[in-house]
């Protein structure tokens, strides 16, 4: 299938002007600036197919909006390519920002003293999306987001979940293939938090709309994303589907067992004691070594089980794992 | 594309509307600039100099009747847009829409002059009236060609602003340059003291600068100070700057868009 988005050796360098302490510091630097080159993003290369939820994630100043903002065509990349639905952005930015939805979950593009509803109006002229259809497409997005309360409510007197539930219906209006979602959950509570994951999940199946989202929010990266890219130091660490990378970064699984009285002879072949808190003992085991039930059965003959239970690890700590592995040296 | 400037254009006319103690203060600091200068005025005509011979009294107060005015017509919002914009990193918004930035800027700034035109313009002029009589042009004829050759200026004072703008992408810590622009262009344009009265030396770099083509050149006209073939002459020299304000702000522009600097995010 054609990609949708195809980003081949992307780097984008920045000059840091270093600064340095004082009124001495501040007038030698003035005058002298000390500029030091500084590769924000530095040789990423990836594809995304129709219809993907993509997480593209990694720690603060990774390079993640960085890389969003060359996407969108805001920033020149200093090298590489970038082709989004077939069009480069440097080269024809209308173009390509017809075709996509953006959403900065710090950032608003809606008019803060007018009515919700008017800032949509603007962007039906701007993007000049057909009476009717936008009408419909409108209704379609009140009803998803709920948005009936407030359409007529300025936006500055907006709560955050509803002003963020604007500025992804702001972002679809004229129905973009692709649907570019950095930190849409930023500051939400659960409650609106679960609407905007609802949203997407929709839209996806749906209207088959291709969505790349950046956010710290593993939850999001759980609960949505088939495929995460993690980048780390603006280079790709890790790519691919959500599960592998968890089997690949954290091999090891937690069984906890709670016993009925205090035993001396804990240890198994094939698991390790990691901790230990009275009655409850934590076994961390790998899951091609051993399965769960066989060592669940090994355990039962040897010791009196009160309560037990399996723990998988999550995206956290696969995320976390990486982070670790490729800091900064 | 033509609707959804209109748009803008309405949208900011209707805000602006909206914010009456702005008027209040607005239309009060104008009358008191306004009051001010035509004062100073009659007094130094009544020291009888004849140094100030070039024009009567009652032109020099309509001068600055119209200049104060037409000040508070002539919004430039879009220097101080962008280098707030950059500032806080909102410009990415504006980016990622298929419509030229600068084109919206400029809708913008129209709204602001519409309203300006209805809540602050019209307000002063009427006060003014009621102080120094109604600031009546020259002749019909020299008001007819008073208002091609404000559209003139406002372009000259929105390009250039639009320039000083694009500063910001390039240099965001020398702060806001706007307001040496400004500073430079109130001297420069006439608008507080007609450059007639200024030495024959400044008055010659001048005309080979754009300033006095903003508020000088409309003004003169207005008072009837330029007669109608000069008046065609004049507007034609602002043409030209017209013509050279926009093609350095479309090269600028092209050159800024390579090499944007965005704050954050």
């Amino acid at each position: 299938m054609e990609a949708v988005i195809e980003v081949k050796d992307l780097v984008k360098e920045y000059i840091i002007v270093k600064k340095e302490s004082g009124l001495r510091g501040s007038l030698k630097s003035l005058l002298f600036p000390k500029k030091t080159k500084f590769n924000g993003v530095n040789g990423i290369s990836f594809s995304i197919a129709p219809g993907e939820i993509v997480g593209y994630i990694g720690p603060n100043g990774a390079g993640k909006s960085t890389t969003i903002k060359m996407l969108t065509g805001i920033l020149h990349p200093t090298a590489g390519s970038i082709k989004v639905c077939g069009i480069s952005p440097q080269a024809d930015r209308k173009a390509v920002v017809r075709k996509l939805g953006v959403v900065f979950g710090q950032r608003t593009q809606l008019y803060w003293d007018l009515r919700l509803g008017e800032s949509f109006e603007l962007l039906r002229r701007i993007y000049q999306i057909d009476k009717a259809a936008y009408e419909e497409n409108l209704a379609v997005l009140t009803e998803v987001l709920k948005l009936h309360d407030f359409m007529n409510t300025p936006v500055r007197q907006l709560s955050l979940g509803q002003r963020m539930r604007g500025d992804i219906a702001a972002a679809m209006l004229h129905s973009p293939s692709v649907l570019f979602l950095d930190e849409p959950t930023i500051g939400l509570d659960a409650d609106a938090k679960h609407a905007i994951r609802n949203f997407i999940k929709e839209i996806n199946r749906t209207r088959k709309v291709t969505v790349i989202l950046t956010t710290h929010d593993l939850d999001d990266v759980e609960l949505l994303c088939s495929r995460i890219i993690v980048v780390n130091n603006g280079k790709i660490v890790e790519d691919g589907p959500i599960d592998s990378i968890i089997h690949k970064l954290t091999p090891h699984r937690m069984l906890v067992v709670e016993l009925q009285e205090p035993c001396d002879d804990l240890s198994t072949p094939n698991a390790t004691v990691i901790k230990q808190e009275g009655l409850k003992i934590w076994y961390q085991f790998e899951k091609d070594l051993v399965s769960a039930p066989e060592l669940i059965a090994a355990l039962s003959q040897k010791l009196p089980i009160q309560d037990i239970s399996v723990k998988e690890p999550n995206v956290e700590d696969a995320i976390r794992e990486v982070y670790k592995t490729t800091a900064t040296v | 594309m033509l609707q959804a400037y209109w748009y803008i254009t309405k949208m900011k006319l209707l805000t602006n509307l909206t914010y009456r103690f702005e008027v209040f203060t607005a239309v009060a600091t104008n009358l008191i600039l306004t009051l001010a200068s035509v004062f100073l005025w009659q007094t130094a005509y009544k020291g009888g100099s004849g140094a100030v011979e070039t024009l009567t009294l009652q032109d020099v107060t309509t001068y600055t009747i119209l200049s104060i005015t037409l000040s508070t017509i002539f919004v430039c919002g879009v220097q101080d847009t962008i280098y707030y914009k950059i500032r806080e990193g909102q410009i990415v918004t504006d980016f990622y829409r298929p419509i030229p930035l600068l084109a919206c800027y400029l809708a913008d700034d129209i709204g602001d002059m519409l309203s300006s035109l209805m809540n602050k313009a019209l307000p002063l002029i009427m006060f003014a009236s009621i102080f120094f009589g109604i600031p009546w042009p020259a002749s019909f004829q020299s008001f007819l060609l008073f208002l091609p050759s404000c559209l003139l200026s406002y372009a000259i004072l929105w390009l250039l602003s639009a320039l000083v703008g694009l500063i910001a992408f390039w240099v965001m810590e020398l702060g806001n340059m706007g307001m040496v622009k400004d500073s430079i262009v109130r001297v420069l344009s006439g608008s507080i003291v007609p450059l007639w009265f200024f030495p024959d030396s400044v008055q010659t770099v001048s005309k080979f600068l754009p300033f006095q083509y903003t508020y000088q050149t409309p003004l003169g006209i207005y008072i009837g100070n330029t007669n109608a073939g000069d008046a065609l002459t004049a507007m034609s020299v602002q043409a030209a700057w017209i013509v050279i304000l926009f093609l350095f702000l479309a090269a600028g522009w092209a050159r800024t868009k390579k090499k944007t600097l965005i704050q954050g995010g």
